[in-house]
Protein backbone atom coordinates (compact mmCIF):
# COMPACT_ATOMS: atom_id res chain seq x y z
CA UNK A 1 0.00 0.00 0.00
CA UNK A 2 1.16 3.41 -0.76
CA UNK A 3 1.65 6.05 1.73
CA UNK A 4 -1.20 8.23 2.02
CA UNK A 5 0.03 12.39 1.54
CA UNK A 6 -1.17 15.56 1.97
CA UNK A 7 -1.77 17.05 -2.01
CA UNK A 8 -1.60 20.59 -3.18
CA UNK A 9 -2.29 20.66 -6.66
CA UNK A 10 -2.09 24.18 -8.18
CA UNK A 11 -6.20 23.81 -9.80
CA UNK A 12 -5.46 26.75 -12.32
CA UNK A 13 -9.09 27.01 -13.65
CA UNK A 14 -7.90 28.60 -16.55
CA UNK A 15 -5.28 26.08 -18.05
CA UNK A 16 -6.04 22.45 -19.01
CA UNK A 17 -2.77 21.69 -17.53
CA UNK A 18 -4.33 23.24 -13.66
CA UNK A 19 -7.57 21.21 -14.22
CA UNK A 20 -5.69 18.08 -15.15
CA UNK A 21 -3.55 18.72 -11.98
CA UNK A 22 -7.06 18.18 -10.18
CA UNK A 23 -7.61 15.08 -11.76
CA UNK A 24 -4.52 13.49 -10.82
CA UNK A 25 -4.89 14.53 -7.44
CA UNK A 26 -8.20 13.23 -7.04
CA UNK A 27 -7.11 10.07 -8.67
CA UNK A 28 -3.69 9.71 -6.43
CA UNK A 29 -6.56 10.50 -3.53
CA UNK A 30 -8.85 7.71 -3.78
CA UNK A 31 -6.16 5.18 -4.50
CA UNK A 32 -4.47 5.69 -0.96
CA UNK A 33 -6.33 7.49 1.21
CA UNK A 34 -4.30 10.87 0.31
CA UNK A 35 -6.20 13.88 1.61
CA UNK A 36 -6.68 17.02 -0.75
CA UNK A 37 -5.68 20.69 0.24
CA UNK A 38 -7.41 23.63 -2.15
CA UNK A 39 -4.80 26.27 -2.61
CA UNK A 40 -6.99 28.95 -2.89
CA UNK A 41 -8.42 28.52 0.50
CA UNK A 42 -5.33 27.35 2.08
CA UNK A 43 -4.11 30.71 1.24
CA UNK A 44 -7.35 32.57 2.69
CA UNK A 45 -7.61 30.68 5.97
CA UNK A 46 -4.32 28.09 6.53
CA UNK A 47 -5.70 26.99 10.21
CA UNK A 48 -8.04 24.47 8.05
CA UNK A 49 -4.96 22.88 6.75
CA UNK A 50 -2.12 23.05 8.87
CA UNK A 51 -2.44 20.21 11.45
CA UNK A 52 -3.10 17.86 7.71
CA UNK A 53 0.17 19.59 6.08
CA UNK A 54 2.11 18.99 9.59
CA UNK A 55 1.24 15.15 9.86
CA UNK A 56 1.27 13.60 6.25
CA UNK A 57 4.17 13.81 3.51
CA UNK A 58 3.29 16.53 0.77
CA UNK A 59 2.65 15.51 -3.17
CA UNK A 60 3.05 19.19 -4.98
CA UNK A 61 1.17 19.03 -8.58
CA UNK A 62 1.99 21.73 -10.34
CA UNK A 63 0.34 22.77 -14.39
CA UNK A 64 2.88 24.90 -15.49
CA UNK A 65 6.20 26.22 -14.95
CA UNK A 66 5.02 29.69 -12.75
CA UNK A 67 4.49 26.41 -10.10
CA UNK A 68 1.81 28.18 -7.92
CA UNK A 69 1.70 25.28 -5.99
CA UNK A 70 5.08 24.43 -5.41
CA UNK A 71 5.41 28.63 -4.19
CA UNK A 72 2.57 28.24 -1.82
CA UNK A 73 4.18 25.22 -0.25
CA UNK A 74 7.67 27.47 0.23
CA UNK A 75 5.81 30.34 1.65
CA UNK A 76 3.98 28.55 3.86
CA UNK A 77 7.29 26.84 4.59
CA UNK A 78 6.35 23.22 3.79
CA UNK A 79 8.71 20.34 2.95
CA UNK A 80 8.16 18.80 -0.08
CA UNK A 81 7.90 14.64 -0.30
CA UNK A 82 7.10 14.32 -4.35
CA UNK A 83 6.09 16.56 -6.98
CA UNK A 84 4.41 16.53 -10.69
CA UNK A 85 4.56 18.92 -13.02
CA UNK A 86 2.19 18.93 -15.89
CA UNK A 87 4.07 20.72 -18.24
CA UNK A 88 7.03 18.80 -17.85
CA UNK A 89 6.12 15.23 -18.05
CA UNK A 90 3.78 16.20 -21.36
CA UNK A 91 7.32 17.43 -22.88
CA UNK A 92 8.80 14.66 -21.56
CA UNK A 93 6.27 11.89 -23.13
CA UNK A 94 5.61 13.87 -26.05
CA UNK A 95 1.44 13.80 -25.24
CA UNK A 96 0.28 17.52 -25.99
CA UNK A 97 -2.19 19.56 -23.62
CA UNK A 98 -5.11 20.91 -25.75
CA UNK A 99 -5.90 24.78 -25.63
CA UNK A 100 -9.32 24.21 -24.84
CA UNK A 101 -10.42 24.01 -20.94
CA UNK A 102 -11.88 20.40 -20.62
CA UNK A 103 -10.13 16.98 -20.43
CA UNK A 104 -10.22 15.31 -24.02
CA UNK A 105 -8.81 12.02 -25.01
CA UNK A 106 -4.80 13.19 -24.61
CA UNK A 107 -5.17 14.31 -21.17
CA UNK A 108 -6.69 11.61 -20.11
CA UNK A 109 -4.18 9.54 -21.43
CA UNK A 110 -1.45 11.51 -19.84
CA UNK A 111 -3.25 11.54 -16.49
CA UNK A 112 -3.45 7.77 -16.65
CA UNK A 113 0.01 7.41 -17.56
CA UNK A 114 0.86 10.14 -14.56
CA UNK A 115 -1.01 8.21 -11.91
CA UNK A 116 0.16 5.16 -12.91
CA UNK A 117 4.25 6.03 -12.97
CA UNK A 118 3.85 7.77 -9.76
CA UNK A 119 3.04 4.71 -8.24
CA UNK A 120 5.71 3.01 -9.83
CA UNK A 121 8.02 5.54 -8.64
CA UNK A 122 6.37 4.92 -5.13
CA UNK A 123 7.31 1.17 -5.09
CA UNK A 124 10.73 1.64 -6.41
CA UNK A 125 11.32 3.96 -4.01
CA UNK A 126 10.02 1.49 -1.29
CA UNK A 127 12.48 -0.75 -2.66
CA UNK A 128 15.77 -0.96 -0.73
CA UNK A 129 18.43 0.92 -2.73
CA UNK A 130 21.82 -0.07 -3.12
CA UNK A 131 24.34 2.74 -2.27
CA UNK A 132 26.51 2.38 -5.70
CA UNK A 133 28.36 5.95 -5.27
CA UNK A 134 31.86 5.62 -5.49
CA UNK A 135 33.86 8.76 -5.51
CA UNK A 136 35.74 8.69 -2.18
CA UNK A 137 36.42 11.88 -1.48
CA UNK A 138 38.77 13.53 1.48
CA UNK A 139 37.53 13.36 5.13
CA UNK A 140 38.69 16.92 5.14
CA UNK A 141 38.25 19.61 2.64
CA UNK A 142 40.33 22.68 2.83
CA UNK A 143 38.26 26.02 2.16
CA UNK A 144 38.92 28.90 0.62
CA UNK A 145 36.12 31.39 2.56
CA UNK A 146 34.98 34.69 0.75
CA UNK A 147 31.66 36.80 2.84
CA UNK A 148 29.78 39.34 2.10
CA UNK A 149 27.05 40.53 5.12
CA UNK A 150 25.50 37.65 6.37
CA UNK A 151 26.37 35.29 3.27
CA UNK A 152 29.20 33.01 3.51
CA UNK A 153 31.06 31.42 0.46
CA UNK A 154 33.29 28.89 0.15
CA UNK A 155 35.40 27.35 -1.76
CA UNK A 156 37.07 24.08 -1.85
CA UNK A 157 41.44 24.29 -2.72
CA UNK A 158 42.10 20.88 -3.19
CA UNK A 159 43.31 20.39 -6.89
CA UNK A 160 40.77 17.46 -7.68
CA UNK A 161 38.08 20.16 -7.90
CA UNK A 162 37.18 21.97 -11.37
CA UNK A 163 34.48 24.32 -11.86
CA UNK A 164 32.54 26.01 -14.31
CA UNK A 165 31.72 29.51 -15.04
CA UNK A 166 28.08 28.35 -13.99
CA UNK A 167 29.08 28.05 -10.86
CA UNK A 168 28.98 23.89 -10.39
CA UNK A 169 31.86 21.41 -9.80
CA UNK A 170 33.14 18.76 -10.50
CA UNK A 171 35.88 16.25 -8.29
CA UNK A 172 37.61 14.25 -10.20
CA UNK A 173 39.14 10.63 -9.30
CA UNK A 174 40.71 8.61 -12.50
CA UNK A 175 37.64 8.23 -14.93
CA UNK A 176 35.09 8.94 -12.18
CA UNK A 177 33.40 12.02 -11.08
CA UNK A 178 31.25 13.34 -8.02
CA UNK A 179 29.25 16.91 -9.27
CA UNK A 180 27.78 19.65 -7.05
CA UNK A 181 26.72 23.25 -7.10
CA UNK A 182 29.03 25.69 -5.51
CA UNK A 183 27.68 27.99 -2.40
CA UNK A 184 26.74 30.85 -4.90
CA UNK A 185 24.69 28.52 -6.20
CA UNK A 186 23.09 27.55 -2.96
CA UNK A 187 23.06 30.83 -1.51
CA UNK A 188 21.23 32.66 -4.49
CA UNK A 189 18.61 30.79 -4.30
CA UNK A 190 18.00 30.40 -0.22
CA UNK A 191 16.10 27.08 1.02
CA UNK A 192 16.22 24.24 -1.34
CA UNK A 193 13.08 22.80 -1.03
CA UNK A 194 12.94 20.02 -3.23
CA UNK A 195 15.97 17.80 -5.61
CA UNK A 196 15.12 16.52 -9.00
CA UNK A 197 17.88 14.30 -9.89
CA UNK A 198 18.97 12.79 -13.53
CA UNK A 199 18.46 9.54 -14.41
CA UNK A 200 20.89 6.84 -13.36
CA UNK A 201 22.12 5.42 -16.84
CA UNK A 202 21.47 8.55 -18.36
CA UNK A 203 24.55 9.80 -20.78
CA UNK A 204 24.96 13.69 -20.43
CA UNK A 205 26.96 15.89 -22.76
CA UNK A 206 28.94 18.51 -21.00
CA UNK A 207 26.52 21.71 -19.92
CA UNK A 208 23.85 19.49 -20.20
CA UNK A 209 21.16 19.09 -17.80
CA UNK A 210 21.97 16.99 -14.34
CA UNK A 211 18.74 17.32 -12.73
CA UNK A 212 17.64 20.20 -10.82
CA UNK A 213 17.00 21.81 -7.85
CA UNK A 214 14.37 23.87 -6.41
CA UNK A 215 13.67 27.04 -3.96
CA UNK A 216 11.25 29.26 -3.64
CA UNK A 217 12.55 31.84 -5.71
CA UNK A 218 13.39 29.36 -8.67
CA UNK A 219 14.24 26.51 -10.08
CA UNK A 220 18.09 25.81 -11.16
CA UNK A 221 18.83 23.34 -13.96
CA UNK A 222 22.44 21.28 -12.43
CA UNK A 223 24.79 22.15 -15.60
CA UNK A 224 27.44 19.53 -16.09
CA UNK A 225 30.32 20.43 -15.99
CA UNK A 226 31.71 17.24 -17.71
CA UNK A 227 30.13 14.82 -20.25
CA UNK A 228 29.77 11.30 -18.94
CA UNK A 229 27.21 8.44 -17.63
CA UNK A 230 25.29 8.78 -14.59
CA UNK A 231 26.35 5.92 -12.41
CA UNK A 232 24.91 7.05 -8.61
CA UNK A 233 22.33 10.34 -7.56
CA UNK A 234 22.73 11.69 -3.71
CA UNK A 235 19.29 9.69 -2.73
CA UNK A 236 19.76 11.57 0.87
CA UNK A 237 18.79 14.66 -1.10
CA UNK A 238 15.21 13.38 -2.18
CA UNK A 239 14.37 13.58 1.99
CA UNK A 240 16.83 16.17 2.93
CA UNK A 241 17.56 18.53 -0.22
CA UNK A 242 18.48 21.11 2.67
CA UNK A 243 21.96 18.92 2.32
CA UNK A 244 23.03 21.33 -0.50
CA UNK A 245 22.41 24.40 1.85
CA UNK A 246 24.38 23.21 4.80
CA UNK A 247 27.50 21.95 2.51
CA UNK A 248 27.00 21.75 -1.25
CA UNK A 249 30.20 20.04 -1.17
CA UNK A 250 30.07 17.34 1.11
CA UNK A 251 26.84 15.76 2.15
CA UNK A 252 25.09 17.96 -0.84
CA UNK A 253 26.59 16.56 -3.25
CA UNK A 254 24.21 15.79 -6.56
CA UNK A 255 25.87 12.80 -8.63
CA UNK A 256 28.22 10.91 -9.70
CA UNK A 257 29.66 9.73 -13.22
CA UNK A 258 31.73 7.32 -15.66
CA UNK A 259 33.51 10.07 -17.79
CA UNK A 260 33.99 9.89 -21.24
CA UNK A 261 35.75 12.75 -22.48
CA UNK A 262 37.85 14.45 -19.31
CA UNK A 263 40.26 15.44 -21.79
CA UNK A 264 38.51 17.23 -24.13
CA UNK A 265 36.14 19.09 -21.14
CA UNK A 266 39.08 20.09 -18.86
CA UNK A 267 39.59 23.04 -21.78
CA UNK A 268 36.35 24.55 -20.68
CA UNK A 269 37.10 23.95 -16.55
CA UNK A 270 39.03 25.98 -14.29
CA UNK A 271 40.70 25.60 -10.91
CA UNK A 272 40.19 27.49 -7.81
CA UNK A 273 42.70 30.10 -8.71
CA UNK A 274 40.91 30.89 -11.80
CA UNK A 275 37.61 30.45 -10.34
CA UNK A 276 37.55 32.11 -6.99
CA UNK A 277 38.53 35.20 -8.70
CA UNK A 278 35.01 35.14 -10.64
CA UNK A 279 33.25 33.96 -7.56
CA UNK A 280 34.84 36.97 -5.31
CA UNK A 281 33.31 39.24 -8.56
CA UNK A 282 30.16 37.39 -9.04
CA UNK A 283 29.56 37.40 -4.55
CA UNK A 284 30.62 41.34 -4.94
CA UNK A 285 27.62 42.16 -7.04
CA UNK A 286 25.52 39.62 -5.33
CA UNK A 287 22.17 40.63 -4.20
CA UNK A 288 19.30 38.56 -1.98
CA UNK B 1 27.10 44.66 -14.56
CA UNK B 2 27.35 41.38 -16.63
CA UNK B 3 30.09 39.36 -17.90
CA UNK B 4 31.72 40.43 -20.89
CA UNK B 5 33.58 37.12 -21.71
CA UNK B 6 32.77 33.83 -21.04
CA UNK B 7 35.44 31.15 -20.77
CA UNK B 8 37.47 33.31 -22.36
CA UNK B 9 35.03 34.26 -25.31
CA UNK B 10 34.08 37.42 -25.81
CA UNK B 11 30.08 37.45 -24.61
CA UNK B 12 28.78 38.89 -28.12
CA UNK B 13 29.98 36.36 -30.34
CA UNK B 14 28.39 33.76 -28.42
CA UNK B 15 24.63 33.03 -29.92
CA UNK B 16 22.81 32.69 -26.09
CA UNK B 17 20.02 34.03 -25.27
CA UNK B 18 15.99 33.58 -25.02
CA UNK B 19 13.81 33.28 -28.10
CA UNK B 20 10.10 34.65 -27.57
CA UNK B 21 7.68 32.85 -29.11
CA UNK B 22 4.95 35.30 -29.21
CA UNK B 23 2.06 33.11 -30.14
CA UNK B 24 3.03 31.28 -27.28
CA UNK B 25 3.63 34.33 -24.51
CA UNK B 26 0.67 35.71 -22.29
CA UNK B 27 2.60 38.50 -21.39
CA UNK B 28 2.49 37.47 -17.50
CA UNK B 29 5.94 38.99 -17.21
CA UNK B 30 7.25 36.05 -14.70
CA UNK B 31 10.40 36.08 -16.72
CA UNK B 32 11.29 39.71 -16.35
CA UNK B 33 10.47 39.29 -12.72
CA UNK B 34 13.07 36.83 -12.52
CA UNK B 35 16.15 37.62 -14.46
CA UNK B 36 18.33 39.53 -12.65
CA UNK B 37 20.41 40.56 -15.94
CA UNK B 38 18.08 42.71 -17.83
CA UNK B 39 17.83 40.43 -20.45
CA UNK B 40 14.16 41.47 -21.11
CA UNK B 41 12.57 44.74 -21.57
CA UNK B 42 8.81 45.20 -20.91
CA UNK B 43 7.20 47.74 -23.53
CA UNK B 44 4.23 48.85 -22.55
CA UNK B 45 2.72 50.68 -26.01
CA UNK B 46 4.11 47.97 -28.29
CA UNK B 47 2.03 45.10 -30.01
CA UNK B 48 5.20 42.85 -28.83
CA UNK B 49 4.93 43.99 -24.81
CA UNK B 50 8.16 42.08 -23.84
CA UNK B 51 11.21 41.91 -26.02
CA UNK B 52 15.06 40.62 -25.57
CA UNK B 53 16.83 43.83 -25.02
CA UNK B 54 20.13 42.31 -24.28
CA UNK B 55 20.44 39.18 -25.16
CA UNK B 56 24.21 39.37 -24.31
CA UNK B 57 23.65 39.70 -20.94
CA UNK B 58 22.19 36.58 -21.01
CA UNK B 59 24.61 34.22 -18.63
CA UNK B 60 25.31 31.30 -21.60
CA UNK B 61 23.86 28.11 -20.98
CA UNK B 62 21.37 29.36 -18.20
CA UNK B 63 17.68 28.51 -19.19
CA UNK B 64 16.04 29.08 -15.54
CA UNK B 65 13.72 31.90 -16.83
CA UNK B 66 12.37 29.21 -19.24
CA UNK B 67 11.60 27.44 -16.24
CA UNK B 68 9.33 29.96 -14.92
CA UNK B 69 7.09 30.45 -18.14
CA UNK B 70 4.00 28.73 -17.93
CA UNK B 71 2.90 28.64 -21.43
CA UNK B 72 6.46 27.56 -22.57
CA UNK B 73 6.99 30.42 -24.81
CA UNK B 74 10.68 30.30 -24.36
CA UNK B 75 13.61 28.36 -26.23
CA UNK B 76 17.46 28.30 -26.27
CA UNK B 77 20.30 27.50 -28.27
CA UNK B 78 21.38 24.03 -28.58
CA UNK B 79 23.69 23.27 -26.10
CA UNK B 80 25.90 20.82 -27.29
CA UNK B 81 26.50 22.98 -30.55
CA UNK B 82 27.52 26.22 -28.16
CA UNK B 83 29.69 24.08 -26.68
CA UNK B 84 31.64 23.36 -30.12
CA UNK B 85 31.58 26.87 -31.07
CA UNK B 86 32.99 27.65 -27.93
CA UNK B 87 35.91 25.28 -28.03
CA UNK B 88 36.46 26.50 -31.44
CA UNK B 89 36.37 30.20 -30.83
CA UNK B 90 38.69 29.69 -27.86
CA UNK B 91 40.79 27.58 -30.25
CA UNK B 92 41.18 30.33 -33.20
CA UNK B 93 41.66 32.96 -30.68
CA UNK B 94 44.72 30.82 -29.12
CA UNK B 95 46.59 30.66 -32.68
CA UNK B 96 46.08 34.34 -33.38
CA UNK B 97 47.59 34.94 -29.89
Amino acid sequence: MTKSYAILSCNGLDKLAGSLTREIALQIAEQTGSEIICPTFYRVADARYNKLAAEKPLLVIDGCGTRCAGKLAAEKELKIAAKINIAEESKKHNIEIGSGLRLGENELQLCKLLVDNFFKEELSKEASLEKTDQVSMPAEIDYEIYKKDKFVFRLPKEAAFYFTENDCWVYVVGNKARIGVTDFVQQSLSDIMFFTPPDIGSEIEQFGEAGNIESGKAVFEIICPVSGVITAVNEDLLDYPEYINENPYEKGWIAELQLTDFEGDKELLMQFDEYIEIMKRKVDEFHV
Amino acid sequence: MSETTFMGVPREKINWAPVIDYDKCNYCMECVKFCPHQVYEVRENDEKRLIIKNPNNCVVFCRACGKTCGPDALSFPNKSETTKYIKEIRKEMESSD
